[in-house]
């Protein structure tokens, strides 16, 4: 036994280190929000700050690094996203449900095939989804003649629409199937049979029932429309989503603001995954508890006893929760104790900066003085040339997409 | 309001497979009429072309006079119990029992009143706002009765309802059924596999063998004057003994079976005729178990024969005795748990009789397999 | 589909009708046969679609093969070499996930205790509804010439100066190795849930070693769900956009980065559907192998 014992202890290292390197880096990331140094990283700890989450800064060269509440354009990504994401919704949804539906009905030769291509989005490459949505839209926008199929197929949110919504109907497609695989088609019979029609069955029997389905697949239908890259980068043209925005960002300079931005969302999911796991917990205790009564109600009829089981839980997820309540407390007393903004020592620092990279200052003076009255997007170029210094390496963002050059299009436009 | 039932050389089929074949049969206003036969025998395809769930392939059926071709589910004066019930889980007890007014689009008031006038008549009172979950298995069923019987059907389909019931609460179920079905006044048409739920609740009975009827009649006359060897097996125990006819006098004929010869009486064929034989015709003449007495020594009866005994059983009121006549004839007989069987051991020779009146003969023809 | 209308009701079987074949018709089979169309077209302006020079044509493919007619070289060895490197990167990072989530899987499912694993499951996704962009990001970070590990390690005095992870495609493997590890973790579990756990004991009970009982009765009861995940898992990694966005270094492409490239940079359409049509194609056969190797289903595959 004694080399069971030893392989559990090593299998307890194992999944540790599993989950170490599952949440490692999204730990290290988050806590590179909160350093002021304007390269996201820990080593070297400049100053507890969070102006990554509110007005970014202003370099001492007087280019603007924007941060989370700042920056325009992530907000229109956010807003172009939820449009989609909404949008992706609407239409997967009933897509997903009314093939699930079919499925149950059609002729089991059939069945197969039917299911193959309902499955084959998922298989596809994302990347071709959108490429082929694009190309297909481009040819009806050529043949509309400037009408409105034009407008339409040159209309990058209504693109990524409908291409997020082919895979994504697979996803809804699938949580629904696993559903009606439970359902009691004997129901549908019992409630024609009471005199409903086809329709009020539809409504009143078979909509309450998949319910919960219907909830998950609109959320999973959106967190997947909402966090989609490799087919929404094709399909959304000259828009810009969220996701989009990232990897732009992400390519000409990787900024703390970024940081910011993954720690909301992680915090966000976090919320969410605890506030549905405790309704869960709940839920359950409830139907333990409900199904206790009928079988005391049962046995009282019968006389038979049968095993319930009556297992108690002891919700773990309260030592998480506890756990999570601690670190906010550490967190906001370190914050309280450093100033909202970590203001002193980030004044220090820049002092210090400002003196050390005096000469730098005049050699950069010509720039500031373009960059002086501008918005933040020729920041970013700059931030660009600055960083590519840091890297040592000129060509680490290299331009293999069109989004360089995209953003210079803008840039002349916007200026 | 109630209405007969009336099937004519109905077959319903898929493919070229037969689940009913010719089934023709009237059912009479306010009658309880069970179909029994085995699992796979087609009584539940019959009952899903009453309710109008599946099309007969052939044939009409007429409720109430009227030809139900065409006609859904939804518009048929039937109502189906099912088998597992088919109660809405996400609905309280009310809101199932009410669902066909709510369908119809009747108030809320009248809804709430409807339904609570039925769960007087089931005796669950006040258990209208519970979850379905919460109810025991017997509350289920009188909730799936009162749900079917809210929209005042003509018919009442019952498709084994209590299969899914322990003994106890069955047997409890039944006379419940049986009383609803007085005080409501409409036709049950009741389908089960067990022969003791048709013969205790039925008015008449029509059992099925793959699809064709086999009889009709009451729970006397099928237990009772069998009409086919399958009859006689299927509804309670029978002695099946394989033998030629040696003699045919009227009624009664001579059957030579096992080296003996008995006095049998001719079987029954439906609608008060008798099968016919002549002389060295094959045939099965039918003893039941409790039909065939140990033999002492002071009463004669006009059959008798010997056989070994193999064990005897227990039963509660009454005793199983199994016994052997020769390596393929097996005989099986039930005594009263009065009689003294401590004599009884392994292998003896003992005496048995029946009466001629006891024994029916009929053509040969496919058994009842347990 | 008489008896679809009549089950149906008319306004139920409308609604599915259409819904159904916008989606199969719309959305899934025209956009792919309009690119296969267009990959064997050559790529004029617009004006001159349906013109005279509007022919079908195998330039694509041949140029996907043999490079452009100007270069000396007789194969295109930079794309064939992209491609190549590319689906084997693809298969030896799904191995690697396959032999890296077995454990996991194993664990959650049939070690631990039900309250353990469910937290353990829930602690699994929630890294999954973070974009994967951001999870790159995140290794970004680590990675970085003066990032995290660099940082450690000169500290630690291990090294003196930092190691170029990112050049040396470490950052771009291990991201992708560590966007999809729930891809393959989720299908395993599934299966090797259902498994009996007496059917363990009583293996241990013959005396079969815990390696063989693996290798004999877990992996063969497991079967359907290593196809499902090695096949999810190589698809998402071969069609992978983002995390090589983020993490590839300036030498390496991704299959995927060539397609954008003809797409965005370029801007020659059909070649850069005729190399997605050659995506496709690995992904389909690479389906059809697992189909055929694991002798499941596709229903089994994608659940």
């Amino acid at each position: 036994m004694k080399s069971q014992q030893a392989l559990n202890i090593l299998l307890g290292i194992y999944i540790f280190i599993f989950f170490a390197y599952l949440f490692g880096p999204l730990v290290i990331m988050s806590i590179t929000a909160f350093n002021s140094a304007e390269f996201p990283s820990v080593t070297p700890w400049e100053c507890f700050s969070l102006r990554w989450f509110n007005e970014g800064k202003i370099a001492y060269d007087g280019q603007h690094l924007a941060g989370l509440a700042t920056d325009w354009r992530l907000h229109e990504g956010l807003i172009t996203s939820l449009q989609i994401g909404l949008g992706v919704v609407l239409l997967s949804v009933p897509i997903g449900l009314s093939a699930a539906l079919v499925l149950t009905q059609v002729h089991s030769r059939f069945r197969t095939a039917f299911y193959s291509i309902s499955i084959m989005p998922v298989l596809f490459p994302g990347v071709i989804i959108g490429i082929s949505t694009v190309v297909l839209w481009d040819r009806i926008a050529t043949m509309g003649g400037g009408g409105f199929a034009t407008e339409l197929g040159r209309n990058g949110i209504f693109l990524t629409i409908l291409a997020q919504t082919c895979f994504i109907s697979t996803y809804c497609f699938l949580i629904f199937v696993a559903r009606l695989q439970r359902f009691d088609q004997t129901q549908e019979e019992a409630a024609l049979d009471l005199g409903a029609s086809q329709t009020q069955v539809f409504f009143k029997i078979l909509i309450p029932y998949l319910m919960p389905a219907i909830a998950s697949s609109c959320v999973i239908a959106f967190l997947a429309s909402f966090e989609n890259y490799n087919t929404t980068v094709f399909s959304i043209l000259s828009d810009q989503t969220l996701t989009t925005v990232i990897a732009s960002k992400v390519r000409l300079g990787i900024s703390p603001a970024i940081s910011a931005l993954a720690l909301v969302i992680i915090l966000i999911t976090l919320a969410v995954t605890i506030t549905y796991e405790i309704l869960r917990r709940r839920e359950d205790k409830k139907k333990k508890k409900l199904a206790a009564e009928a079988l005391f109600v049962q046995t009282q009829d019968s006389r038979l006893l049968r095993n319930g089981k009556s297992t108690s839980t002891i919700p773990k997820s309260i030592f998480v929760i506890i756990f999570i309540i601690i670190i906010c407390i550490f967190g906001f007393n370190k914050l309280v104790e450093k100033g909202l903004y970590g203001s002193v020592c980030i004044a220090a620092t820049e002092q210090e900066k400002q003196s050390n990279f005096a000469e730098q200052l005049k050699l950069l003076q010509n720039n500031a003085e373009v960059a002086g009255q501008t918005s933040s997007e020729n920041g970013e170029a700059d931030e660009k040339k600055e960083y590519d210094d840091i890297f040592g390496d000129p060509n680490l963002f290299k331009n293999f997409g069109g989004f360089d050059a995209k953003e210079e299009e803008e840039q002349e436009t916007s200026d | 309001m109630s209405a007969d039932v009336e099937l004519q050389n109905v077959s319903v089929s898929f493919g070229n497979f037969y689940a009913a074949k010719n089934v023709s049969v009237k059912i009479e206003k306010g009658e309880f009429f069970s179909f029994l036969g085995p699992s796979g025998c087609g009584k539940t395809t019959l009952l899903r072309a009453i309710s109008g769930f599946s099309d007969p392939s052939d044939g009409n059926i007429l409720i109430g006079g009227q030809n139900m071709a065409g006609i859904g589910p939804n518009k048929r004066p039937t109502s189906l119990i099912f088998q597992n019930l088919a109660l809405f889980p996400l609905m309280s007890v009310a809101d199932n029992i009410a669902f066909s007014l709510e369908v119809r689009g009747s108030g809320k008031a009248e809804r709430r009143k409807r339904a609570d006038e039925l769960l007087e008549l089931v005796a669950l009172s006040g258990q209208g706002d519970k979850k379905v979950h919460e109810l025991s298995g017997g509350q289920r069923q009188r909730v799936a009765i009162a749900r079917a019987l809210a929209i005042e059907p003509e018919v009442l389909l019952l498709d084994e309802p209590l299969s899914a019931l322990d003994l106890k609460l069955r047997q409890k179920m039944r006379t419940e059924l049986r009383e609803i079905q007085k005080r409501v006044g409409i036709t049950f048409i009741y389908i089960t596999h067990d022969q003791g739920e048709a013969l205790t609740m039925s008015d008449r009975i029509a059992v099925m063998n793959q699809g064709e009827l086999e009889q009709i009649g009451s729970c006397n006359s099928v237990y009772e004057a069998p009409n086919t060897p399958f009859v006689a097996t299927f509804v309670g125990e029978n002695n099946a003994f394989y033998g030629t006819i040696s003699a045919v006098d009227g009624d009664m004929v001579n059957v030579s079976a096992i080296g003996n010869n008995f006095l049998a009486k001719a079987g029954d064929l439906g609608e008060g005729r008798k099968h016919t034989f002549k002389k060295n015709d094959e045939v099965i003449m039918f003893v039941r178990p409790e039909s065939i007495f140990l033999k002492d020594q002071n009463n004669q009866a006009d059959n008798i024969f010997t056989a070994a005994v193999k064990t005897v059983e227990f039963e509660g009121n009454l005793k199983n005795i199994y016994l052997s006549i020769n390596e393929k004839q097996d005989v099986r007989c039930s005594v009263s748990n009065a009689v003294d069987t401590m004599d009884l051991s392994n292998s003896k020779n003992v005496e048995l009789k029946f009466s001629s009146r006891d024994a029916i003969v009929l053509p040969v023809g496919p058994l009842a397999v347990d | 589909m008489n008896y679809f209308f009549n089950k149906n009701g008319p306004l139920i079987s409308t609604y599915l009708l259409i819904s159904i074949g916008f989606w199969i018709v719309f959305l899934i089979v025209i956009p792919q046969l309009y690119m296969l169309d267009l990959s064997f077209r050559p790529n004029i302006p617009p004006l001159l679609r349906g013109g005279p020079d509007d022919v079908y044509t195998l330039v694509h493919y041949k140029h996907f093969l043999f490079g452009s007619e100007t270069s000396g070289e007789s194969y295109n060895y930079v794309d064939i070499g992209v491609f190549l490197d590319t689906i084997l990167t693809a298969i030896l990072i799904t191995l690697i996930n396959l032999c890296f989530c077995y454990p996991i899987a194993f664990y959650i499912a049939k070690v631990a205790s039900p309250n353990t694993a469910r937290l353990l499951i829930v602690s699994l996704i929630i890294p999954f509804w973070i974009n994967e962009l951001l999870r790159s990001f995140a290794l970004r970070i680590l990675f970085a010439g003066e990032g995290f590990i660099n940082n450690v390690l000169i500290k630690l005095g291990v090294i003196d100066t930092g190691i170029n992870f990112i050049a040396m495609d470490v950052a771009l493997y291990t991201g992708l190795n560590y966007a999809y590890i729930l891809l393959m973790i989720f299908p395993l579990y599934n299966a090797l849930e259902t498994l009996d756990k007496n059917q363990l004991e009583a293996a241990e009970d013959l005396g079969s070693s815990m390696i063989r009982t693996h290798f004999r009765i877990v992996i063969p009861h497991a079967k359907a769900g290593i196809a499902s995940g090695c096949t999810m898992v190589f698809m998402l990694t071969a069609g992978a956009l983002a995390t090589p966005v983020v993490l590839s270094s300036p030498n390496t492409f991704w299959f995927t980065q060539l397609i954008y490239q003809w797409f965005n940079m370029n801007d020659n359409w059909p070649r850069g559907a005729a190399y997605s049509i050659v995506l496709l194609s690995v992904s389909v056969v690479f389906v059809l192998l697992m189909m055929r190797i694991f002798k499941v289903k596709i229903g089994e595959i994608v659940r």
